[in-house]
């Protein structure tokens, strides 16, 4: 498999935009890495076991990349069974990292932890440490609220909220900021801007948020994440309920957003993966069997069952 | 699976004995022919009921029965007037009563009792007390009640509080239904949103299944506007117009029950009338339920 299945040329010029933009001071000055941050980090890497499948966190910032989130030995519980097992990540600030594997093996579940929506349930558990710019989420006395504010994330199904496309996204916007009308208004069109859904509903924003396609609705949630000014933008499985058309439109948007959120997607699609990210994961069963750049990732990979999964051998 | 071993197990399936078409056929078409013959008797009753009530009721229908008050046998100017007034009072004062409590345990069973022991202690009692004689809720509010106040006397308010009780395992168990329909999605993307619970509850959640709960109120609503049982030992019944909801109150139902047993002629007369008038109320209300759920799902409550 290679990287130049549909978007190859896009992704070659994608590349060099991303760097670019590397040198631009950091939008956030809180977000550079702490002093005490990286020395943290490098501690774990040698705490993890040879023995363990797991390969150490590699290092974002040996090209200059700041972490944006540090995990440290995160396992996740759904009641007695066990499905994360010591997870160790870092995600680059500003950059896409996809997260790929099986059906089944933790990636949704890992990326559930980063903004503590799980415990929506109470059978589920999460241990470890998950560092957001140096503050551990997973602390007891965490502002939810707040960390969710500062991380936003899509899901799976497109789900707008039973209102009209405009409230949508000022019912978001509304909870979070103190807005005059006219500020509301410019901040809903920005949004639906930046999603680039504007166009296609400028004239219909009075209608139900349901009765736009599903594409558009996934776009329409991007739009009502993204109003809030988040940080980080957890997408999980954003266009597994969409068509091509729909999936192009959202990846192009997702390599447009990478330039000021940090954006971490998990995705069931290898093409989709190595076309929007900078940074892989690939998980089994619980575990992170390889982490590193996605070209090398997808060319070079180090791990057997990676190089088996990339290639379809599976089983 | 092992390549190998699975084309073994492939090959192992040798073919098999067709069963005949002909029994299942006929099977097939017994049991619709039995389906359609239940389906008709409920039909059959209910047209008859209908019919029934309808034919011997019209004649009774005039201005006088909607504008005057019960009267003895024998006179003129014999309505129902004041029974329906007494209905519609005590109905209303249930509903006030039951639905704001009813929502509150349904959004609690819902979002936040959801799989605990509390809240299925509490579904079970609800489904005990949807299936206990609406008689014995009477007479439980009999005995809490009007014989404990001072004097001890009927009520209106006593009627409408038995009627409240009925109506809050309803309403309870079908606003819980209904926010169990939204999908989890819906809640996961506004608690993303930092969305306070208490607000994703009234903001989306209701917003979401506010056709199907609106439609379980209204039923529920028809449903005990219809009771007897229940306002025999608290409301009674009353000749007169109320005056205040804390004496003796007329109704519907229970005029239907003293005037149909009753010997005389205008008195049975006037009971099918006021029959009519409680059928025609029911199936009103349950049509208008039907119409809402209908017109909410064609707006904004699609999924």
């Amino acid at each position: 498999m290679t990287r130049t299945i549909i978007n190859g040329e896009r992704m070659d010029t994608a590349r060099p935009r991303i760097s670019e933009s590397t040198p631009k001071p950091g939008r956030n000055p809180a977000a550079d890495p702490a002093p005490d941050d990286a020395p943290a980090r490098r501690q774990v890497s040698p705490a993890v076991p040879v023995v363990r499948t797991q390969s150490p966190a590699p290092d974002p910032s040996a090209d200059g990349v700041p972490p944006r989130i540090v995990v440290q030995n995160l396992s996740f519980f759904y009641g007695a069974t066990q499905a994360l097992f010591d997870n160790n990540l870092s995600i680059a600030t500003n950059r896409v990292t996809a997260i790929i594997g099986p059906s089944g093996c933790g990636k949704s579940t890992h990326l559930r932890v980063y903004n503590r929506i799980f415990e929506l349930y109470r059978d589920q558990r999460a241990t470890g440490t998950v560092l957001l710019d140096g503050q551990n989420i997973l602390a007891p006395g965490v502002d939810l609220l707040e960390l969710r504010k500062r991380v936003g994330m899509i899901f799976q199904k497109p789900s707008p909220f039973p209102m009209s496309v405009l409230d949508n996204i000022a019912s978001g916007l509304r909870l979070h900021y103190r807005l005059s009308r006219s500020e509301l208004s410019d901040r809903c069109e920005d949004a639906l801007r930046r999603a680039a859904i504007w166009d296609e509903v400028k004239d219909k924003l009075r209608a139900p948020g349901t009765s736009l396609s599903g594409g558009q609705q996934q776009r329409l949630c991007i739009a009502r994440a993204i109003a809030i000014e988040p940080e980080v933008l957890l997408m999980d499985e954003p266009c597994s309920a969409i068509d091509p058309v729909a999936t192009a439109k959202i990846e192009e948007l997702i390599e447009q957003l990478a330039r000021r959120y940090t954006i971490v997607l998990v995705t069931h699609n290898m093409q989709q993966a190595s076309r929007v990210s900078n940074y892989t994961a690939f998980f089994f069963k619980g575990r992170i069997v390889e982490f590193g750049e996605t070209t090398q990732i997808f060319t070079n990979p180090v791990e057997k069952q990676t190089e088996d999964y990339i290639t379809g051998r599976f089983g | 699976m092992d390549p190998k071993a699975l084309s073994w197990h492939i090959e192992q399936a040798g073919p098999m004995r067709p069963r005949g078409r002909r029994g299942r056929r006929l099977l097939n078409r017994g049991v619709c022919a039995f389906s359609i013959a239940s389906a008709a008797v409920g039909l059959l009753f209910l047209a008859w009921i209908l019919w029934t009530v309808m034919h011997r009721g019209a004649a009774a229908i005039n201005w006088t029965f909607f504008t005057h008050r019960l009267a003895p046998p024998g006179a003129e100017d014999g309505g129902v007037g004041n029974a329906i007034v007494g209905t519609l009072l005590m109905t209303l004062l249930a509903t006030l009563l039951a639905v704001p409590i009813g929502l509150l345990a349904g959004v609690w069973l819902s979002e936040f009792g959801r799989d605990s022991r509390l809240a299925g202690i509490v579904r079970m009692f609800c489904n005990v007390l949807m299936g206990t004689p609406s008689i014995l809720i009477g007479l439980f509010i009999y005995t809490v009640i009007v014989i404990q106040t001072r004097p001890p006397h009927f009520s209106g308010y006593a009627g409408a509080i038995a009627l409240a009780i009925l109506m809050l395992p309803l309403v309870a168990r079908t606003a819980e239904e209904m926010l169990r329909l939204v999908p989890n999605e819906l809640r996961e993307s506004a608690m993303a949103l930092a969305m306070p619970r208490w607000r994703v509850t009234l903001t989306i959640l209701f917003r979401s299944a506010k056709a199907g709960i609106i439609t379980g109120i209204v039923l529920a609503v028809a449903r005990v506007s219809g009771e007897t049982a229940p306002l025999m030992f608290t409301a009674l019944n009353s000749n007169y117009w109320p005056d205040t909801m804390n004496e003796q109150m007329s109704n519907l139902t229970m005029t239907v029950y003293q005037y149909a047993k009753s010997p005389y002629p205008d008195w049975q007369q006037q009971a099918w009338g006021a029959a009519l008038l409680i059928t025609a109320g029911v199936l009103v209300t349950t049509l208008g339920a039907r119409l809402i759920l209908l017109t909410g799902r064609g707006r904004g409550a699609r999924r």
